[in-house]
């Protein structure tokens, strides 16, 4: 019954303007098969044309966007050919996806189990009660521990990882054969992340369910696919078994794929305990709203030395954002005390700055990048606009940025880009703190790798103070000195980085130094302990 | 959800009882003692007798504290006593109810026949921005906008009753008599009801459920139907509120013009008659009926679009 997904010589390009074929193809000569029950893993960074192979699969294009050659079949069926009625059974039905960000892509105002009574009538012709006790027992599925509340759960009410398996069960509702899997994880920490992945793991082994998985993250391809593809440019660059593929790359691009993807932790001078603390939390709290339950923060104390790079760890919700506002001074403490060191005294409201963690977000679509990095600088009324501009230009230079990328406004430039700008906006006003929120997870792995190193550098060349908050273990392992592990709004161990590795104390540290895929320096076979029946969890 | 009624209905009560406390100094505070004007308004002749005058306000309890006042005023309001007309020496109540009904099927007729057009065009625009259809809606209904009613008003006039002889041009007694004023209200809501529509939908077209709910099979008219046009009308509860509270007081052009016997109107003569005590009533009669139905568009809003708020159930 099941069938395999077969593309061939996949050709997408961008229509011009009298709606014929224009411009560089998208993507080219893409041929890839996927069987049933197989996990296949899409890899490449960002823009290389994963999401887009994805959506072609389910005609799924943006309107300017068209398929000008080659051929998508899911058994007899020829998905080019095949007019939209026929679609619309297949989409969701033969063939689902599961998409990155799960909580946009639920309708807001509709519950849960709104949302999934459309797969079951559509593509299993279930209605009334019937389909609301099939949605249950997918949720139950799933994981949901109470089902029959969370089918009137809305959207806004359920975690990212509870939002990851509601789409999960959305996509399996209409019973698939095969399953476009475009970054589900991405938006997860590595727990949640792990959950999900055996979920679908499972539901292959359990039933054929055929796997596509679109990823940067090479750990997860290691410890759950069967074949690999490298994607690059629109075309396919490389495509093998994972264990031969991982540990014996062939082309340039994947071995660069894969080594951004093991943040070895390198050999750094790290900060004599003799430097002096430049920020010290002495139990902060914070509080929304008057209950117990809109405790955010409690009792957070913490130091941070003089060119001391520390990593904030802790699950989606544990309050690391909050705590980032609280030292910013965006967003004030309910109680305790923040006391700042710094440099010229402790009267510096710009000596802490912040890197954000989308940087599509951290700019104003309207305004050039010159225009934004001008703004934090406008109180400085001694500084001349010459002397202005010289220190965006350094700004610049230190950060590696184009100056022509000056004039280009946000929708223009790329996420590392913009990252970097972000990153030289924070530079303009001298910091001498700088935490870095989540400042590299929405970026691809190698882009990641390019700019955990600039912040290094930076980090080494102004003895600046870091704090890399992350629910990604191997960005604080490859950054940090010290972690400190935030549980609920509170600090449940704080170590130094390799002791806390080896020997995590707490058992929430233990389960999340358990869940991330190890990836270390010796050796790519690493990679390859993590394939191992234990961490799967079968 | 309770505390979020607790506290609309406190800001209910508080706008009420600020606005009538705004209106219940309306007398003391324009020149001329309140308790003369009253004696001139009953009696014929411009000699006023002083002892009347302790005697009147004694009567009346004009010689209490404000705040005695006050609250004695905002009772017998709400039990319907509402005080004598100056100048027609009736109860206020019976004016100013009858007018309120007129008003308000006024008003509920515009911006019915508001809602019935906007609603199609502004969906048709907002599916196909940057269409034919949408470019011609926007044009048409933004030009509504640029009409005053004292204008559109007497077009209307000399077009349907002078002209073509087909509906009455004053009074309030059959439909036909509500076609015109209704008509004349409904424009200026018709743009602004559109345009909100079409951004709603062009917004709610714009999100990424929409791509997600087709991966699901939905057909692409079943997406639009499901999770486009749904979410487009969210806002206009609100905005539907604003229009119906502003026009419960602002139709008085469309009263004068076309002798409707309704709020407006009566607002508009009572205060050309220095009638206080009917200016009182009318003024927080509308002040609390518009206060009531943004209220009421703050719950149905916050019951269509679950998010608002932000709790976690």
């Amino acid at each position: 019954m099941s069938a395999r997904l077969v593309l061939e010589d996949l050709e997408v390009r961008r229509k011009d303007d009298d709606g014929g074929p224009g411009g560089k193809p998208l993507l080219a000569g893409v041929s890839l098969a996927v069987d049933p029950g197989e996990f296949v893993a899409l890899v490449g960074s960002s823009g290389s044309g994963k999401t887009l192979t994805s959506r072609s699969c389910l005609r799924l294009l943006p309107p300017q966007l068209q398929i000008t050659g080659g051929s998508i079949r899911l058994g007899d069926l020829d998905l080019t050919r095949a007019a939209e009625p026929e679609l619309n059974t297949v989409r969701g039905g033969r063939l689902a996806m599961l998409f990155q960000q799960p909580k946009r892509m639920f309708n807001p105002n509709r519950t849960i189990g709104s949302h999934l009574k459309e797969p079951l009538r559509l593509h299993a012709g279930l209605r009334g009660r019937k389909a609301r006790d099939k949605a249950v027992e997918l949720l139950a599925e799933v994981g949901f521990a109470d089902p029959a509340k969370g089918i009137r759960a809305y959207p806004h009410q359920l975690s990212g990882g509870m939002a990851q398996r509601a789409m999960t069960a959305l996509a399996l509702a209409g019973q698939p054969e095969m399953l476009l899997a475009d970054e589900p994880t991405s938006a997860l920490d590595k727990v949640l992340e792990r959950q999900v992945l055996q979920l679908l793991d499972r539901e292959r082994r359990q039933r054929g369910l055929g796997i596509l998985y679109i990823t940067h993250n090479l750990a997860s391809v290691a410890a759950y696919a069967d074949r690999v593809l490298v994607m690059n440019a629109g075309r396919i660059v490389e495509e093998g078994p994972a264990g031969e593929l991982l540990t014996r790359p062939k082309t340039g691009y994947a071995r660069d794929l894969l080594a951004a993807a093991q943040l070895a932790p390198e050999t750094r001078r790290r900060p004599s305990p003799a430097e002096r603390e430049v920020l010290v939390l002495d139990r902060v709290g914070k509080r929304f709203g008057r209950k117990r339950t809109g405790t955010v923060l409690e009792d957070v104390s913490l130091s941070l030395r003089r060119g001391e790079i520390l990593g904030v760890l802790g699950q989606s919700g544990s309050g690391k954002s909050t705590l980032a506002k609280a030292i910013v001074g965006l967003d004030a403490a309910s109680s305790g005390t923040i006391n700042r060191q710094f440099d010229g005294g402790t009267r510096q409201p710009t000596a802490v700055q912040l890197v954000f963690q989308e940087p599509h977000n951290a700019f104003d679509p309207r305004m050039t990048l010159r225009a934004s990095l001008q703004a934090p600088l406008r109180p400085r009324r001694d500084l001349s606009p010459d002397q202005r501009d010289e220190r965006i230009a350094a700004a610049l230079q230190e950060v590696e940025l184009d100056p022509l990328l000056l004039d280009k406004r946000p929708g223009q430039c790329s996420g590392g880009q913009l990252q970097r700008a972000t990153i030289a906006r924070a530079l303009l006003l001298e910091p001498q703190v700088l935490i870095c929120d989540e400042a590299t997870s929405a970026l691809d792995a190698l882009t990641q790798r390019t700019i955990l190193n600039l912040l290094l550098r930076l980090q080494r060349e102004h003895n600046l103070s870091l704090i890399v908050i992350s629910h990604d273990m191997d960005v604080v392992r490859y950054m940090c000195d010290r972690v400190a592990v935030l549980l609920h709004g509170k600090v449940v161990e704080v170590a130094e980085t390799r002791d806390f590795f080896a020997a995590p104390q707490h058992p929430h540290s233990r389960a999340l130094v358990d869940a991330s895929i190890p990836c270390r320096a010796d050796g790519l076979w690493t990679l390859l302990d993590a394939r191992n029946p234990a961490l799967r969890g079968n | 959800m309770l505390q979020f009624i607790t506290k609309r209905t406190a800001t209910l009560l508080a706008a009420v009882a600020v606005s009538s406390f705004a209106v219940f100094l309306i007398p003391y505070v324009t020149p001329g003692d309140p308790v003369r004007k009253i004696i001139r308004s009953r009696v014929a002749g411009d000699a006023i007798d002083e002892s009347s005058v302790h005697a009147v306000a004694q009567s009346l309890g004009l010689d209490d504290p404000l705040a005695v006042q006050y609250f004695r005023w905002l009772g017998n309001f709400f039990t319907g006593d509402m005080g004598l007309s100056y100048s027609s020496r009736t109860p206020v109540a019976e004016q100013v109810l009858p007018a309120l009904a007129v008003t308000l099927s006024l008003v509920a007729m515009s911006l019915g026949l508001a809602a019935a057009v906007a609603l199609p065009l502004g969906i048709i625009s907002g599916l196909r921005p940057g269409s034919l259809p949408d470019k011609a809606i926007t044009a048409v209904t933004q030009a509504f906008i640029a009409m005053p009613e004292y204008w559109v008003a007497p077009v209307l006039v000399l077009v349907f009753a002078l002209k073509l002889s087909v509906l009455p041009t004053a009074g309030w007694n059959d439909l036909s008599s509500a076609v015109l004023p209704a008509l004349t209200l409904a424009l200026r809501p018709i743009s602004f009801f559109t345009s909100a529509v079409r951004a709603g939908i062009i917004d709610a077209a714009a999100a990424e459920h929409v791509p997600a709910a087709r991966a699901r099979g939905l057909s692409s008219a079943q997406s639009v139907l499901r999770h486009v046009i749904p979410n487009g009308l969210v806002p206009l509860s609100t905005l539907f509120a604003v229009w119906f509270a502003g026009l419960l007081g602002g139709s008085v052009i469309v009263e004068v013009i076309f002798a409707v016997p309704g709020m407006g109107r009566l607002l508009f003569d009572s205060l050309v008659n220095s009638d206080i005590p009917l200016a009182q009533g009318g003024v927080v009669l509308v002040v609390a009926l518009a206060v009531g139905v943004t209220t009421l568009a703050d719950f149905v809003h916050r019951f269509l679009s679950p998010t608002v708020g932000g709790s976690l159930a």
